[in-house]
């Protein structure tokens, strides 16, 4: 407990990312305010700023103004839908969405539930919580059958728990010890699958929930080269084996089954329970390395280890001394997600330019990545660039403003369908497809709202008379940031030179080219 | 899920070509002589594949080794062919006559009896097991060859049912080679242009997004940038080859020729798309899978197989295509020489057949045997490692020493144990 005390009060005088910067001296120059403007609400927001937000940065000239924008939004009623959308595509891999499941992780994230507590509830979901039972669909939403012929992925389950909570993909070690990392071993897959194959989707209730099977039995399995019977006990990533325990016949429950109602039953002893508690402990060091290096790729754009669920000493960190020292400060302040963010929002690195000083040298950890820009993210952003959406609206979120239009959120289906992975793919580096391309270049919808008649942008700038100003709006409004005198001179001759009749729907085409370009769709 | 290394992967083709043509690892040249390197080394490179991929498992004995008269040979007669000696079932009564310009293997020795995994394995060329995802035969073709100088994308899937961009099949190579699938031989989504945007409008906004495009791109890694732009010059190009993907538009006796049904149609399509330059097409035919009634879903589809390969071989030949089009006509296993109790024949993954011609294939070979009754293999069995070396000998890939590149990790292209079957190159 002292260890615990004493690094919170070097941490006060010393905040992490001071301690960050030290490690991790940045060789890129200072992004200026409108590039760290436009990621940061990306990041932390998960929208562009409105006209409004970037003029109100973009002006202030307070030596704060970066730690205040990054206070403001990690308070601000995006937030929680950001981290929403986001901790949904890493855990759920476009597999689908429950609404009891969106309504945990919104909750989770409105109150900053810490992580560990998260996990436990992914885990060993609580099904008389109301707001927090969704969590169950983690797994419920992967305990299905795929196709008449195909077994309930019960495997597939058990290496996402490994992926996603510990980092470490025990994929290969299912049928033998892992031929290529001598870490990971046949017998922790089993022993971690034993308490999975013992899970079953509970039918008595209406909301996603899980329940357990007695387990009194160790697991019994050998390798398929040799055919060596074997067993083990519950086994958690990154902790010691667990002892089963049993009881007398008759005393196993806490709550007994009941077969009328189809309820499973509560065992006294709960694998499920034991896997949520070993996992999260906090000597466990993998549970905060995983979590610390998907944020710091989240932030940062690449992982200190790569691939994010490839944490074993073959592959070690990028930087070990700054993975360790995340990784303890995370735990020391209780797997707090927000000091974290907040933390890595303030360093250097996360405030650099992503241009790098020579192209020609690969990214190393003291660069910031360019970074893909979610399908939910980028819907919200091109809505909000072409004022379809107004997040300044005191009165109603971005959710509200679109739940009052039949034809955006029509829109949004469309969007997620092309912008998105198909399911049980990760969603990580920035992998654009033609079949976005031909959506943004043909879709009536999204032609349409570029329309100067009836959308309100083409329209507005259309009516400017001042092409000067035309170019500056739109790259405020669109880039976030004001137009270069190169830029500003080679599009006012366009302007000019167009037309009078064609001059409308040139803008239209230029406000189109700037939302279809790499600047707009990458967080850079 | 693959274990996909670093971002630097996505582009790695071109390095690892590079590398390949200078004969030296990836690394000691500026990437501007490893594009232009790699990309003297793809155009030269004029070869295509046409993969036939019958899913759920052509029976052999209905097909290319056929036991007539056997406890295990069914109601069929065999026929002879065109090669001396060699009889195939009377179900192929085409092919039967174009035996000469094919190379058959009989002797197919596999280890998967699943489809769910049989599928990926065969048609990743069940490489040695890294922990890693391999890209399927085309994406890995996609990835090693590129696209050919009509930039045309350079993997697209013919399939019944829906199409999209299948990632997938790429591996660990990264979605960039997925395939562009055309689901009922239809063209993908939103590749007409609205009529609202005219010819001017639509130069105007790509010259507009392009160069926002360099403009961002300067200074910066090229990786991402590339991609970019990367998704908009082929969807342009796809547009501008609309016609393509319309079989349509022939002629009726052309369309009649390959047959009338969608495996038929689907080689056609696959023709023209080879010939428009796509790198490599793969047809797929769906419900082979016959645990019941084999014998009529046989008469039924072996028919349709030999019609439409049959049209395509003389097509080939008759362009001068069959130096240059590898053509391959396999499943993920046969099947069982046992009938079992509902007359049907189930998966038989331990002595199966599979069939090519074209490019760098010697013709006329039938390699291997199976036991009288067809229960095994009775010559030297062949993995299909062994034939994913073959074909990409044939490809003018050197398939032994050629690697892929995950992140860091260089890996075989195809399993490190086996080599190119020799009796089958020309």
């Amino acid at each position: 407990m002292l260890t615990v005390v004493s690094a919170m009060a070097s941490a006060d005088e010393n905040p992490l990312h001071r301690r960050i910067n030290q490690l991790l001296p940045t060789t890129a120059a200072p992004a200026d305010d409108a590039t760290f403007l436009r990621r940061v609400f990306l990041d932390l927001a998960g929208r562009i700023p409105s006209v409004t937000e970037a003029k109100q940065f973009l002006n202030d000239t307070s030596p704060e103004r970066r730690k205040q924008l990054i206070d403001r939004l990690l308070d601000s009623r995006d937030y929680p839908r950001r981290m929403q959308e986001a901790f949904h595509i890493m855990l759920l891999e476009r597999r689908g969405d429950h609404q009891e499941w969106s309504r945990f992780l919104r909750d989770s994230f409105e109150q900053n539930r810490p992580w560990d507590e998260m996990v436990r509830l992914l885990l060993k979901p609580a099904a008389d919580d109301e707001s927090a039972r969704g969590a169950a669909w983690f797994q419920t939403s992967r305990l299905v059958k795929e196709g008449a012929m195909a077994d309930v992925d019960v495997p597939g389950l058990t290496r996402d728990v490994g992926r996603l909570l510990a980092g470490v993909d025990l994929g290969c070690a299912q049928c033998h010890d892992d031929l290529v990392i001598s870490d990971y071993l046949q017998q922790d897959f089993q022993g971690l699958q034993m308490v999975f194959e013992n899970v079953v989707v509970r039918t008595d209730v209406g909301f996603p929930a899980v329940g357990e099977k007695l387990l009194t039995a160790p697991r019994a399995f050998s390798s398929v080269f040799e055919q060596i019977p074997r067993q083990t006990a519950i086994r958690v990533p990154g902790a010691a084996e667990v002892a089963l325990q049993t009881f007398a016949e008759g005393e196993e429950y806490t709550v007994p089954p009941d077969r009328k109602s189809k309820f499973p039953g509560e065992p006294k002893f709960s694998p499920l329970q034991q896997v949520a508690e070993h996992l999260t402990a906090r000597e466990n060091r993998l549970f905060a390395a995983n979590l610390v290096n998907r944020v710091w790729f989240l932030m940062l754009g690449k992982g200190l280890v790569w691939p994010l669920d490839m944490h074993h000493s073959g592959n070690p960190s990028q930087h070990p001394q700054l993975h360790d020292l995340l990784g303890q400060e995370f735990t020391a302040h209780d797997f707090d997600l927000k000091w974290l963010l907040r933390e890595i929002a303030l360093t250097d690195v996360y405030q650099s330019d992503s241009t790098p000083s020579d192209p020609s040298v690969p990214v190393s950890v003291a660069d910031l990545s360019e970074k893909r820009i979610s399908a939910e993210s980028l819907f919200w952003s091109v809505l909000i660039a072409l004022e379809q959406l107004d997040p300044s609206d005191t009165e109603r979120s971005l959710e509200q403003q679109l739940a009052e239009s039949q034809p955006l959120q029509e829109l949004q289906k469309q969007f997620l369908k092309v912008f998105a992975n198909a399911p049980k793919e990760p969603e990580l580096l920035f992998e654009p497809t033609v079949a976005a391309a031909l959506f943004v270049m043909h879709d009536e919808q999204v032609l349409g709202l570029l329309d100067a008649e009836s959308s309100p942008l083409p329209g507005r700038l259309s009516q400017l008379e001042d092409a000067a100003e035309v170019v500056q709006q739109a790259s405020l409004q669109i880039y976030s940031r004001p137009a270069t005198e190169v830029e500003t001179a080679e599009l006012v001759e366009l302007l000019q030179t167009a037309a009078a009749d064609q001059r409308s729907e040139t803008i239209s085409q230029l406000i189109w080219a700037m939302l279809a370009s790499t600047e707009f769709c990458v967080n850079h | 899920m693959n274990g996909c290394g670093g971002s630097e992967h996505q582009f790695s083709r071109r390095q690892i070509l590079g590398s390949m043509a200078a004969g030296t690892a990836a690394g000691g040249f500026g990437s501007l002589l490893q594009h232009a390197a790699a990309d003297e080394l793809q155009q030269a490179n004029d070869k295509q594949v046409l993969l036939i991929w019958l899913d759920g498992g052509m029976s052999q004995l209905e097909s290319w080794d056929p036991k007539p008269g056997t406890h295990y040979g069914g109601p069929y007669r065999s026929i002879p062919t065109s090669l001396p000696g060699i009889h195939v079932s009377e179900l192929m009564p085409q092919l039967a006559q174009r035996m000469d310009r094919l190379a058959v293997v009989r002797s197919m020795k596999t280890e998967d009896p699943n489809h769910s995994s049989g599928v990926p394995k065969i048609l990743r060329g069940h490489p040695r097991d890294r922990g890693v995802v391999y890209p399927y035969f085309g994406a890995a073709t996609a990835h090693l060859l590129g696209p050919t100088p009509s930039r045309l994308p350079p993997y697209v899937w013919v399939k019944p049912g829906n199409g999209g961009f299948i990632s997938s099949h790429a591996g660990f190579l990264g979605p960039k080679y997925g395939a562009l699938a055309l689901g009922g031989g239809k063209p993908p989504q939103n590749l007409q242009r609205p009529a609202a945007i005219s010819d001017e409008l639509d130069e105007l906004r790509h010259r507009l997004r392009e160069r926002f495009n360099q403009r961002y791109a300067a200074g910066r890694r090229p990786q991402v940038s590339e991609a970019g732009s990367h998704v908009y010059d082929l969807a342009q190009t796809l547009m501008k080859n609309v016609d393509l993907f319309d079989v349509d538009t022939l002629p009726a006796v052309e369309r009649d020729r390959y047959g009338r049904h969608e495996l038929g149609q689907h080689t056609l399509l696959a023709r023209r798309l080879l010939e428009a330059g796509v790198r490599f097409v793969q047809v797929t035919s769906y419900g082979w899978d016959t645990h019941g009634d084999n014998f009529n879903a046989h008469a039924t589809r072996v028919p349709r197989v030999d019609q439409a390969v049959s049209a395509l071989l003389d097509d080939l030949q008759d362009r001068g295509l069959m130096e240059r089009i590898l053509v391959v006509v396999m499943a993920e296993f046969g099947r069982t020489p046992r009938i079992n109790g509902s007359v049907g024949r189930d998966h038989w993954p331990n002595a199966w057949s599979l069939a090519m011609a074209g490019c760098g294939i010697r013709p006329g070979v039938v390699l291997g045997e199976t036991l009288a009754d067809g229960t095994d293999v009775n010559s030297e069995a062949w993995d299909i490692g062994a034939l994913f070396h073959t074909w990409y000998t044939a490809l003018g890939i050197n398939s032994q020493e050629a690697e892929f590149m995950n992140g860091t990790q260089p890996l075989p292209i195809a399993h490190d144990d086996m080599q190119p079957i020799p009796e089958l190159l020309a």
